[in-house]
Parts: structure tokens; C-alpha cells; sequence
């Protein structure tokens, strides 16, 4: 059972809540209790957004940068001598030849 | 055979048994699958030179909330550097993913390019398809497949990662598996 960092732990629930808070939640919120989506004769939804796209748009975008962030940081503070970098090698390099 | 994966999230610990031969398999697909995806992309750009993105850098852009950055792209050395970078781009991510060599690198460069058509041809189209875009998906996909390392499983990674440079530069795994 692998122990999260305190990073690891910024990357998930920041950068992963912040993308679910962009994108489900506040879409729930608009389906049920915004005003309607009609689909047009384009098939476009034509949108009456309760909390404006753009604010979900930077939220969606706050999220993805943590987690962008959190990568360039896992490279950069990972000692040369850390055996386990990058996560445990697979099965297939364990039993390949 | 079935693996058991063990692990704590959000206070709880979780277990659960994956089947270790789907699994692989569909680490193989969702690489290929998404390799093609921007190698193709990439391939179509170079096989129709010259490819000109300043209807994208520096026009469509602007007045979005990639907008101050991407807009310096959109004219002289910088707009040249995107007409190469896009393409050549694509396409190394796309083989790389596809053949499963530096495959966390080529997960983490699609992601980041996507994220620009992301924002820029949501916001310029108003979302009207949904937040939930093709983009967006294909962002989730490239987190997937860097996070699972899925280059090691029939790809190039795999014989990397066993050569005894990565054993002595342990931060390699990052940019390989």
C-alpha cells in the first residue's frame, strides 16, 4: 500500500476536485437548478447558464494546471538515489528475460 | 490471473481485483488509440506544408482565458515556432505513444496541447456541445496513460526501463513507462 505525499495529495484533491467541481458539479447544479437547455436544430445546447461557462472554464483550468504542476514537481523533486521513481517497474520487465 | 490492488483514498482503504491480462490489453489500446489520434494530426499538417496556425494563435485565441498567453504566439518568431512546434509535435507524440517509447513524456506534451484546443475551441464556440469535449476526454486518457506507465506493457519502455541507464537516473521513469 503506497503512502501519498502531501504533493500527491494537492494533485488529487485540488486538481482532481477542482476539475469534478468544473465539470459535474456545477453542471448538475445548472441542469437542475438552471434554466433550460434546449438542443438546437444543430445539434448545439444553446445555454442559459445559473453560473457563468467562464467561471467553470477557470476552474476546470485551475484543476488542470495543479495536476500539470504536479507533474513538472514529481520530476524535479526526485533524488537520484530514489530506487522508485516513476512508480514500481512492471510485471513484464520483472519476468521478461 | 488477477491482481489485487490495495491502497487508501480519501481516509478509506480501498481493494479491489483487476484482471491483469485486460488490463494490459487495454493499456495497449487506449495508447494506440490515442497515439494514432495525434499522429495523425500531425501527419496530415506535415504532408500539407506549409501549416499556418494564426487563424488559431492569433486569431481565435484572443479573448479567451489562454488568450494573453497563446496570443504572443501569433505573429513573427513566435508564430513560426507554433507553425513547427504543432505538427512535429502531434506527430512525436503520436509515435511515441503508439510504439510506447518515453510514453509519460509524449502523455504529458498531449495533454498539454490539448488543453490549448481545450479552452480556445470551447470558449470561441461557446461550449455548446458541453464541457465535456473530445479534449477534455483525450486530457483524462493522456493522465491515464502517463499515470499507468502503459509504455511498459508491449512498448518501448519496457526494454528502456530495464537498461541500466534508468537504474542509475532514477528520474527517467518519469519520462519513460
Amino acid at each position: 500500500m503506497s503512502e501519498l505525499t502531501t504533493s500527491d495529495r494537492i494533485a488529487m484533491y485540488a486538481g482532481g476536485g477542482l476539475l469534478l467541481v468544473g465539470v459535474v458539479l456545477i453542471g448538475f447544479l445548472d441542469m437542475v437548478f438552471g434554466a433550460g437547455h434546449p438542443v438546437s436544430g444543430e445539434g448545439q445546447i444553446v445555454h442559459e447558464a445559473l453560473i457563468p461557462v467562464t467561471y467553470r472554464s477557470y476552474i476546470i483550468l485551475a484543476g488542470l494546471l495543479i495536476m500539470g504542476l504536479y507533474a513538472v514537481y514529481r520530476v524535479l523533486a526526485t533524488s537520484p538515489g530514489s530506487p522508485g521513481a516513476g512508480g514500481r517497474r512492471s510485471p513484464s520487465t520483472d519476468s521478461g528475460d | 490471473m488477477t491482481e489485487t490492488i490495495e491502497t487508501r483514498l480519501l481516509g478509506r482503504t480501498v481493494s479491489f481485483d483487476l484482471s491483469g491480462p485486460w488490463l494490459a490489453y487495454w493499456l495497449v489500446i487506449m495508447r494506440v488509440v490515442a497515439g494514432w489520434w495525434l499522429l495523425h494530426a500531425g501527419l496530415d499538417k506535415l504532408m500539407n506544408w506549409p501549416f499556418d496556425a494564426s487563424w488559431f494563435v492569433g486569431g481565435q485565441a484572443a479573448g479567451t482565458s489562454l488568450g494573453p498567453f497563446v496570443t504572443m504566439f501569433g505573429d513573427g518568431i513566435g508564430l513560426a515556432f507554433t507553425n513547427a512546434a504543432v505538427p512535429i509535435g502531434q506527430f512525436l507524440i503520436g509515435l511515441g505513444l503508439i510504439v510506447g517509447a518515453l510514453t509519460r513524456t509524449a502523455a504529458f506534451f498531449g495533454a498539454f496541447l490539448m488543453m490549448f484546443f481545450y479552452f480556445i475551441n470551447g470558449e470561441t464556440g461557446g461550449w455548446s456541445h458541453g464541457l465535456v469535449t473530445g479534449e477534455l476526454l483525450g486530457i483524462v486518457i493522456f493522465g491515464m496513460i502517463a499515470t499507468l506507465g502503459a509504455g511498459r506493457v508491449l512498448g518501448v519502455d519496457a526494454y528502456l526501463e530495464r537498461s541500466g541507464y534508468v537504474d542509475r537516473y532514477p528520474r527517467l521513469r518519469y519520462f519513460i513507462g
